[in-house]
């Protein structure tokens, strides 16, 4: 009966202010939404909307937010004002071939340190995220000199190796981290079962952290797509200069083609890596934010 | 799945006693296998980054320029002692690096933190936001200078037609040539692609806040405002100043948004330490005194670094 009591004084305020705080609260949140996204995906819209804007249109008259006559022939334009397949072809095959030789070496350490106790695994480890934290700037004149020396200026290879030594330390550490946190009984399972150690490591492990080597290679991919740096030192010719370098130039207004193209060639570049993100989001965060060594 | 089959394999318990000597007999007959797994990696990275570590400091001890780089004089400590007390280039530099590390690191924060308590509430399209503001974070550094610079551009950029039609500003302005707005056209364009994943590893930090804590609070009378900086902001500590370790590196050592879109200019006015560095490589080939001004941001950032790496020492179970 007292409990009847209660609930009766402690009821909610009566159902119109309610609905109105809700519709209220909605409002607000669908208001910061909008604002949170029209910040950071406008610009793309606007690089977007420039693309599609016909011809000349962006150098004669003034701007047009809503272009007049859209059309799609600044992206057909672009492979044939610059080698444009081939900067992408260079981006795309640095990318992947860094992903996998980074994969490859990363693997195994990742492994050992994740499930060996050996002399000198804690000192390897921590060398590893210092050398993470290495600036590239530090690298890039000994790495030029060296390059230079052994005629490797202008070779994906030469871009493939400097990545790495970004993308192996962060790989390391993330596999490590997903290795780790694998039950260590699946493995000696699997061991007394008369696995080898490179068995258990191929059939129980690897299979159960793909969600961790995804990412993992998800990251390298992007970050050696994005990379400018090494890019720009070691590639003066066009056969292997890669999509930012490209972009930078358009930057300085060292290109001369009008905004259409350079935007469609920008949306190009971009491309790749947002839809690598937006199909694989789940892995990418996830893996983020358990390691959250990326900058 | 792996939960599913963690306690099957847990009658091991009893195994265990057993367990221990195996694993240490396994050790003792292949002592090497650990090595042979690191090997590929660590001879990878003593290659590519140890030896060219070592190779800067050994360039930094002398003049040395790329067009005439037969002709390299050793010269000891000279580069050092010129940058650290008579060069007035690398003095502005040092100053340029604190205003643009702190500049953008709280412009980072300030807007990451109001994000990440928004995507912290329980609304229906949460994820997409979630996903959709870190569409910035993942875009080349290029791309992003790009944008911005021609979003800023003195005749065709949007800012300057929407300024001028707002009546903020009177005439179309030349934002990259000016001194004051060139700096704050790059912070802008670093916070926009800094700040969402400070957001998500924020957010991340947020929802490891157990629930009852908020609960105990609130039946202990706490508002939001005092639950919001008795509980959520202790709760973040940690996990803000590892963002900011980590930012303080990056962004020290960052030169890719700063060269693209200002190449250091107008004047010195963008020249941070690593920029200076770069360009001394690229315009001047000086890289003997470029690897100098390197090798000191790199020690400067070990220290930091050091802080960090300790920091992980003790949060990763693994590494104990």
């Amino acid at each position: 009966m007292s409990q009847a009591v209660t609930s009766a004084v402690i009821r909610p305020a009566p159902t119109a202010t309610r609905t109105r705080a809700r519709i209220a609260a909605r409002t607000g949140i669908l208001a910061v939404s909008a604002m949170v996204l029209a910040y950071c995906l406008l610009p793309f819209v606007w690089m977007f909307i420039v693309s599609i804007a016909e011809g000349h249109s962006q150098f004669v008259r003034e701007l047009e937010y809503f272009p007049s006559r859209p059309t799609w022939q600044n992206y057909i334009d672009v492979f044939s004002v610059m080698p444009f397949a081939r900067y992408f072809f260079n981006s795309m095959f640095v990318a992947v071939a860094t992903v996998l030789l980074t994969l490859s070496v990363s693997v195994t350490a990742a492994y050992a340190f994740a499930r060996f106790q050996f002399p000198g695994r804690k000192i390897m480890i921590l060398a590893m995220l210092l050398v993470y934290m290495l600036p590239s700037i530090v690298l890039l004149v000994p790495l030029l000199v060296i390059f230079k020396t052994l005629g490797m200026i202008n070779t994906y290879q030469s871009l493939i190796l400097a990545e790495t030594t970004h993308a192996v330390p962060f790989a390391v550490w993330l596999l490590t981290g997903a290795f780790a946190a694998l039950p260590r009984e699946l493995e000696e399972a699997a061991l007394v079962d008369g696995c080898t150690p490179f068995q258990a490591l191929l059939r129980i492990v690897l299979p159960l952290s793909l969600p961790g080597i995804i990412a993992a290679g998800l990251f390298v991919f992007i970050a050696s797509w994005n990379n400018f740096l090494f890019a720009f030192m070691f590639t003066s010719g066009e056969d292997v200069r890669t999509l930012p370098v490209v972009t930078r130039f358009f930057v300085q207004g060292e290109a001369d083609f009008h905004w259409g193209i350079i935007m469609a060639c920008a949306v190009l570049t971009t491309l790749p890596v947002a839809m690598l993100f937006l199909f694989f989001q789940r892995y990418l965060i996830g893996g983020l934010t358990a390691g959250s060594v990326k900058g | 799945m792996i939960a599913d089959r963690a306690p099957a394999a847990r009658p091991g318990a009893s195994v265990s006693m057993t367990a221990a000597p195996v694993r240490r007999a396994r050790r003792r007959r292949i002592p090497m296998l650990p090595y042979l797994l690191v090997a590929p990696a660590v001879i990878l990275m003593i290659v590519i980054a140890l030896y060219p570590t070592i190779y800067a400091v050994q360039l930094s001890l002398y003049d040395v320029n790329l067009a005439r780089y037969n002709r390299a004089r050793f010269v000891g400590l000279d580069n050092y002692w010129k940058l650290l007390f008579d060069d007035q280039v690398f003095r502005v530099s040092v100053l340029q690096t604190l205003r643009w590390v702190g500049v953008v690191i709280v412009g980072q924060l300030g807007l990451a933190l109001p994000v990440a308590l928004f995507l912290n509430m329980k609304f229906t399209f949460r994820g997409f936001i979630r996903t959709a503001i870190l569409i910035p974070w993942v875009i080349p550094a290029a791309v992003t200078s790009l944008i911005w610079v021609f979003m800023f551009d003195a005749n065709l950029g949007v800012a300057n037609d929407i300024l001028v039609r707002l009546g903020i500003i009177e005439i179309y302005w030349t934002w990259l040539s000016d001194f004051k707005t060139a700096f704050f056209l790059v912070v802008m364009a670093a916070v926009w692609s800094g700040f969402p994943f400070m957001s998500i590893v924020l957010l991340a930090a947020l929802q490891g806040i157990p629930e009852e804590m908020y609960e105990a609070a609130k039946i202990d009378g706490a508002g939001v405002w005092a639950r919001f900086l008795h509980i959520t902001l202790p709760m973040l500590v940690p996990t803000i100043l590892l963002i900011l370790l980590l930012r303080t590196i990056w962004l020290s050592h960052s030169v890719d948004l700063v060269y693209i879109m200002t190449v250091g200019g107008p004047g010195y006015s963008n020249y941070t330490t690593a920029v200076y560095s770069f360009l001394l490589t690229t315009s001047q080939f000086e890289i003997g005194y470029a690897s100098a001004v390197a090798v000191v941001l790199a020690v400067v950032l070990l220290a930091v670094s050091t802080i960090y790496v300790r920091q992980m020492e003790r949060s990763q179970e693994y590494l104990r």
